[in-house]
């Protein structure tokens, strides 16, 4: 076996680093290269001197770091070569441009997930199955006790939690990169047909998708001196970070929301101090995670982002899959 | 009516948080559904009775025989949700989201009337059969209320008084009523439910209803500048507050919560219904120290509460008294519109005359609330300081032209209550919280120092803010030294102030003293574990009493 310093891929102050390319994925710190499997603020970091990242998230990085980044950008599938390395991004399904990112090196592979999910979702590209030795993987529901529903049961219940209120205004609050246009996407599909306002943040995404092509249904900004009346029965997408502090008051007679995967647990939904929680999310649940690792046919395994002790145990004495544990 | 729309009820209970909106929720249900699943679901959300069919731990043993599961999956999963019914719950949705057999569709009657009494009488195969075919019948989203009623969990949060003020509604009838109807053995039925929403009013069912019971304010220091001569003082009893009312002949006891616990304490039922007159006192129940003339600590007062028909035994090793504030209402006359100091007349003539005139003698069950007689303010505080040398909590102070009224009105009657003892104690262990913190460490034990070595003393749940908690759960999480299951030992490092009524000498702890009510009520971020007090401080406290 190998030291960890002998692998590609590996944890180099908390970050995912392949030495031999001198590149950085996703980094939490500036540096000179990095490659960004999405455009989540966690998963880049202002001030590097070049980032590589497929098209959609180069346009939806540019948005978030600013128009004059150094950025080289790469289809899904197309292979690319720093220091005789192959590199290649391959879909992921977590939002639009999202991507796994594959590295091969004298024949061995290595497939970094990304935040991915199986789930269908009409804003973003199907997760592709690829094949690998060595897997990286997030297991942010890394717990059999997640099993998503489909999405469209959730859009129902969504629509029925407004149109059974038609006295108070609906805030549901989710991230305005991705699981807003998936909500806006599905919801459109629903029995509601009420005013749909979002916040600035969100309005912003939501015509970028639409510019890449993104069926996304037309939303109204929503103005702080909007008034009440006017609100009544229709639904209002903001951001989690509006969801405490004073901006709740410009409105009146509400109910309130959050679409999660955290949201199955009936603790968390009471502790989250929202009305209602909806069980929705863009990443993989157990199932999701057990059917990649399968699916990829790695011998071998590293979980990042997420509590993997009982995953990997799991692995290991279930399916004899080799789990392996990063030097941190 | 199927047990889908009580799944429902729940759910909708669980996520809404106005008391309006509760309350019209239950109201639409009541009217959308059969007298007997009301009665049911009135049953249930009233908690009168949550029969445990199976354990938690059966249900998760089961779980794991059936699906071939893991135990340790199952107990990290527990660890994250905190709930065993809904820990299974979540799982089954992987087990039974494929499933081809027909879907029943049983009603909450059905469900506890037949089937699950049906459960109790089956040996242990056949029973985990029958829950097993539940499981796969049952439509998914009323596995969690199965699961709950089957471990006997089920819990949501409703008062009593929301279900009150739901049928209140319905039927327009004052809530008080409908709050007595709801008193004492429900029986869920058809009848039940019939009484509970009749229209007509008996006024023989009034005949028992207590006055919505005055409570005491925290003390307020504008109290100081008035006159001691306009209040009237009596120590703060720490037992059960209750009106002993006898009507038409009729005793009954009324606790504070609104129960009916005339069956917990038939001697003094008996005693009382020996007096002539009828009446209604506001008084405290206690188990008395005849000896020494002062309560018993209210840990012995739990040896009664809960027990119906207590034996002789029991009636002899925990003898209760009632001791009488005041005097409401007087041979069918309502007198709280009297002053205070005039009811106290009212109340000290009758008890001297029940003490004569009644047959057997009443005194050692019964006796009136000695009064104080500070002479200023200072003098108030000094008898408040010695309270706890009669296991009292405080005083009770009453402005002495006060009426009756109800609820927690202002500027009529404060409490006094003794400052808590406290000590500054290390954190030494956490253990993950359940039910609503599930998936945090919320449950800590605290620590002493004797010698150079840390001494467990006392473990607190309460007292940090939601925010704190979320802070020192990730410090727990970054500064464990070893887990044991779900408790983890820490890195000695943090110190806060413990609060805590009582102090006393305890054989079962290592440390050897036992507190009261511990809670956390500062985080020291201030000061460093060797400022923690030592065992010798808390040996010093309990000197002092």
């Amino acid at each position: 076996m190998r030291t960890k310093q002998e692998y590609l891929i590996r944890y180099k102050d908390g970050n995912l680093y392949c030495e031999l390319a001198d590149i950085w994925i996703d980094p939490s710190k500036p540096v000179k290269k990095a490659l960004i499997t999405h455009a989540h603020f966690d998963h880049f970091t202002f001030g590097c001197e070049e980032y590589i990242s497929t098209k959609e998230t180069a346009i939806l990085l540019k948005e978030r770091v600013g128009d004059n980044i150094k950025i080289k950008t790469f289809e899904y599938g197309e292979e690319f070569k720093i220091n005789g390395i192959n590199i290649s991004f391959h879909p992921s399904g977590h939002i639009l441009g999202s991507s796994q990112i594959r590295f091969i090196f004298a024949e061995e592979k290595w497939l970094i997930s990304g935040d991915f999910k199986l789930q269908k979702d009409q804003t973003c590209k199907q997760y592709e199955i690829v094949k690998t030795d060595y897997l990286i993987s997030e297991c942010t529901f890394g717990l059999p006790i997640f099993k998503w529903d489909q999405s469209n049961k959730i859009a129902n219940d969504i629509s029925k939690w407004i149109t059974n209120s038609p006295e108070k205004t609906s805030l549901l609050f989710c991230y305005s990169l991705g699981k807003a246009q998936r909500l806006l996407n599905e919801i459109s599909q629903t029995n509601f047909k009420g005013n749909i306002y979002s916040h600035g943040s969100i309005h912003k995404m939501n015509n970028i998708y639409r510019e890449l092509g993104i069926d996304i249904k037309d939303t109204i900004k929503i103005e702080n001196k909007k008034k009440i009346d006017e609100l009544k029965g229709s639904l209002i997408l903001l951001p989690p970070s509006l969801s405490k502090g004073s901006y709740l008051k410009n409105f009146k007679n509400i109910q309130t929301a959050f679409a999660s995967g955290w949201m199955s647990i009936r603790a968390l939904r009471k502790r989250s101090g929202y009305d209602k929680g909806f069980s929705i999310s863009d990443h993989a649940d157990w199932d999701g995670i057990l059917e990649v690792v399968k699916k990829s046919e790695a011998k071998n395994v590293f979980f990042h982002h997420g509590d993997s002790e009982a995953l990997s145990k799991y692995l290991v004495e279930k399916e004899s899959i080799n789990v392996l544990l990063f030097g941190k | 009516m199927s047990l889908k729309k009580f799944s429902e009820l729940f759910g909708d209970l669980d996520s809404i948080n106005s008391t309006n909106s509760k309350i019209e929720v239950l109201k639409n249900y009541f009217l959308s559904n059969d007298p007997i699943d009301n009665s049911w679901a009135i049953y249930l959300l009233t908690g009168k009775n949550n029969k445990r069919f199976i354990s938690g731990r059966y249900l998760k043993n089961l779980f794991s025989q059936i699906y071939e599961y893991p135990h340790w999956l199952i107990d990290t999963c527990y660890l994250k949700v905190g709930d065993s019914a809904e820990v299974i719950t979540l799982l089954l949705k992987n087990k039974t989201i494929s499933r081809k057999k027909k879907l029943s569709n049983i009603s909450l009657n059905e469900l506890l009337s037949e089937t699950l009494p049906a459960l109790s009488k089956l040996n242990e195969e056949e029973k985990n059969l029958e829950i097993k075919n539940l499981w796969e019948t049952l439509p998914e989203d009323n596995h969690l209320i199965f699961n709950k009623i089957l471990t006997g969990t089920f819990r949501v949060g409703v008062s009593i008084g929301l279900i009150t003020k739901s049928i209140s509604k319905l039927i327009n009838i004052e809530e008080e009523i409908i709050s007595h109807r709801l008193m004492g053995d429900f029986k869920p039925s058809i009848d039940s439910y019939e009484f509970l929403i009749n229209k007509n009013i008996n006024l023989q069912e009034l005949n028992s209803k207590p006055f919505p019971f005055l409570l005491a304010n925290t003390i307020e220091d504008k109290i100081f500048k008035n006159s001691i001569n306009d209040f009237q003082f009596e120590w703060k009893y720490d037992g059960i507050r209750m009106q002993l009312i006898k009507r038409s002949g009729n005793v009954s006891l009324w606790t504070r919560g609104q129960e009916l616990v005339n069956e917990s304490f038939p001697e003094l039922v008996d005693k009382m219904s020996h007096i002539k007159d009828d009446f209604v006192l506001d008084g405290e129940l206690l188990v008395w120290n005849f000896k020494e003339q002062i309560a018993f600590d209210f840990s012995l007062l739990q040896k009664r509460i809960n027990r119906k028909s207590p034996t002789r035994l029991i009636q002899i090793k925990y003898p209760i008294i009632f001791i009488a504030y005041d005097l409401l209402e007087i041979n069918g006359r309502d007198i709280r519109e009297i002053k205070l100091e005039n009811r106290r007349i009212e109340l000290e003539k009758y008890f001297s005359k029940w003490q004569i005139k009644t047959e057997n003698n009443i005194s050692d069950i019964f006796k009136l609330c000695d009064l104080i007689f500070p002479k200023d303010w200072p003098d108030a505080l000094t008898y408040k300081e010695k309270s706890r040398e009669n296991n009292t909590e405080g005083l009770i102070i009453k402005k002495k032209t006060s009426i009756y009224s109800s609820g927690r009105k202002k500027g009529i009657w404060w409490k006094y209550k003794v400052d808590p003892m406290q000590l500054d104690a290390v954190l030494i262990y956490a253990k993950g919280g359940s039910g609503r913190r599930a998936g945090l460490y919320t449950d800590y034990s605290f620590a002493l120092w004797k010698d150079k070595e840390l001494i467990k003393f006392a473990s607190a749940y309460s007292g940090l803010t939601n925010i704190e908690i979320k802070e020192l759960d990730r410090w727990i999480r970054r500064n464990t030294i070893e887990k044991f299951g779900p408790v983890r030992s820490l890195k000695p490092e943090m110190v806060f102030e413990i609060s805590f009524e009582k102090i006393q000498i305890s054989k079962r702890h290592k440390s050897g003293i036992a507190v009261r009510f511990p809670r956390i009520t500062k985080w020291r971020k201030d000061k460093k574990i060797n400022d923690a007090d030592s065992l010798e401080n808390a040996y010093e406290l309990m000197k002092k009493i």
